[in-house]
């Protein structure tokens, strides 16, 4: 740590991205680490960081973030676009007055719109599952037929973070930490216990900000009484595995 | 958060290095936030609890100021923040060492340990995160920056061929990501202060006691 002065907090303020990524090297870190000692301010800044990337991933996931077109063909594609959503927005309303549909300007209910999610989002749950599990026969997700969510949201912590190399090691060669997920895919599968009979698969996913997936199980209470499997498959080229094996129930009451 | 400045906590440990006792304490304080950050942020957080090794390293760091083995305050925020990582390390290393005993209770400790540790948001405050997130893309002045946050917080996007693709410099676009954690700051801080960062209580009553402790155990009779 040379200086405490103004410009060193701004050159240490522009390496927070890096630092919450694991990128720096052993002595970038030892002094970036110095300086979040010295400076609630920069460790504030590594907090909102923090709280971006997840915050990122978390409206991804939700479908809440517009992935722009690139600047060069935004003024491009405008015009097609507001034609397309008139054209649309027409077809809609001229559809619904010709079922007998109530006007949606009559309606209360639909004048107060959620910007972001539609109405059904109070019945979507959202399960995180720990990378250990214990070896009780519990299951780490139960619900019944009748009160189950519209939509499962399943998070397992499950991707391990690997050197450039390949290696596992808490720490990669020139200090940096490991940030590279084992499989570049991942996939879930619901597998009903007694018969092995294969009852859902996920499309695969790469792990967004490096380590986390989410799996989306619509209508899980059209499944069949009964426990479940849910495996965790990593899959790279290669080479295919069971990263983990958790248990859900369905039961009937 | 803690509005103490840099050069504040730089004056106050200097003030402890020459044995002023008040000093100490308000040592204690300062280096609080930033040992717990240390720990919070490194490279070994999810193995570790962080308030406990924080209270370990600033118990160090306390013997060391008061052996005077240290004589200025920029070695002792690098003397910290290395105790602070080596203390993280080994209590990683224990940690998986552990994982790796067949042992069915030790390992629901361990899966509750980690649960617990991934929730430290809870939905409600998850979902809150987000809509502060999409509410700060959606308020982003140009497409550029918002491609800018979504490229290379989401897809992880090398900053260098971002810089290049969209002509943007790298002070530039550093700029674009300080903004944006500003951004965030103010409107969590508005809509959901408790996901700002904030000191808790123990962050004053820790190191009060740590202090009394220490001066009762050298220098104080009973």
């Amino acid at each position: 740590m040379k200086s405490l002065d103004h410009e060193s907090l701004e050159e240490q303020t522009r390496l927070v991205p890096r630092y919450v990524a694991g990128d720096l090297s052993r002595s970038e870190r030892a002094e970036f680490e110095a300086w979040l000692i010295a400076s609630p301010e920069l460790a504030a800044e590594v907090e909102m960081e923090r709280r971006l990337r997840r915050g990122i991933a978390s409206a991804a996931r939700r479908g809440w973030l517009k992935r722009g077109a690139t600047p060069a063909t935004i003024g491009r594609d405008r015009r097609w676009r507001v034609a397309l959503a008139a054209s649309l927005v027409l077809a809609l309303t001229t559809l619904g007055l010709s079922l007998g549909l109530p006007h949606p300007g009559n309606n209360p209910a639909s004048a107060t719109t959620e910007p972001r999610e539609p109405r059904q989002r109070s019945a979507s749950r959202t399960v995180r599952l720990a990378s250990v599990r214990g070896v009780a026969t519990l299951p780490d997700i139960a619900f019944t037929q009748a009160d189950a969510p519209a939509k499962l949201v399943l998070e397992p912590d499950v991707v391990v973070l690997t050197c450039e190399d390949g290696s596992m090691a808490l720490e990669c060669p020139g200090g940096a930490v490991p940030y590279t997920p084992q499989y570049p895919e991942y996939e879930l599968a619901l597998v009903k216990h007694g018969d092995s009979s294969l009852a859902w698969r996920s499309e695969r996913q790469a792990p967004v900000s490096r380590n986390q997936l989410s799996f989306e199980l619509r209508d899980p209470g059209a499944l069949e009484v009964g426990d479940y499997d849910l495996i965790v498959r990593g899959h790279s080229p290669e080479h295919e595995e069971v990263v983990a094996r958790y248990l859900l129930r369905v039961a009937a009451q | 958060m803690s509005s103490v400045s840099v050069e504040e906590i730089e004056r106050i440990v200097a003030a402890a290095l020459s044995g002023d006792p008040q000093a100490e304490t308000r040592m204690l304080v300062a280096l609080r936030p930033g040992v717990l950050a240390v720990l919070r942020f490194g490279a070994f957080n999810r193995w570790i609890d962080p308030e406990d090794l924080t209270q370990e390293t600033l118990h160090i760091v306390v013997e060391r100021v008061r052996a005077r083995t240290i004589d200025d305050p920029r070695k002792v925020f690098a003397f910290a923040a290395a105790t602070a990582r080596n203390l993280a390390l080994n209590a990683a290393r224990k940690m998986l060492r552990q994982q790796t005993v067949v042992d069915s209770g030790l390992i629901d400790e361990l899966a509750q340990n980690l649960e617990m540790e991934q929730g430290e948001l809870s939905d409600s405050d998850d979902r809150q995160l987000a809509q502060a997130v999409a509410d700060l893309i959606d308020e982003l002045p140009t497409e550029r920056d918002r491609q800018v946050i979504i490229r290379f917080y989401l897809d992880a996007a090398d900053k260098h061929e971002l810089c290049r693709e969209l002509g943007l410099s790298p002070k530039h676009f550093d700029r674009v990501l300080m903004r944006a954690r500003s951004r965030l700051r103010t409107i969590i801080e508005r809509r959901a202060p408790h996901l700002a960062l904030f000191p808790r209580i123990t962050a004053i009553l820790f190191p009060l006691a740590l202090s009394f402790t220490f001066w009762v155990r050298h220098f104080g009779p009973w």
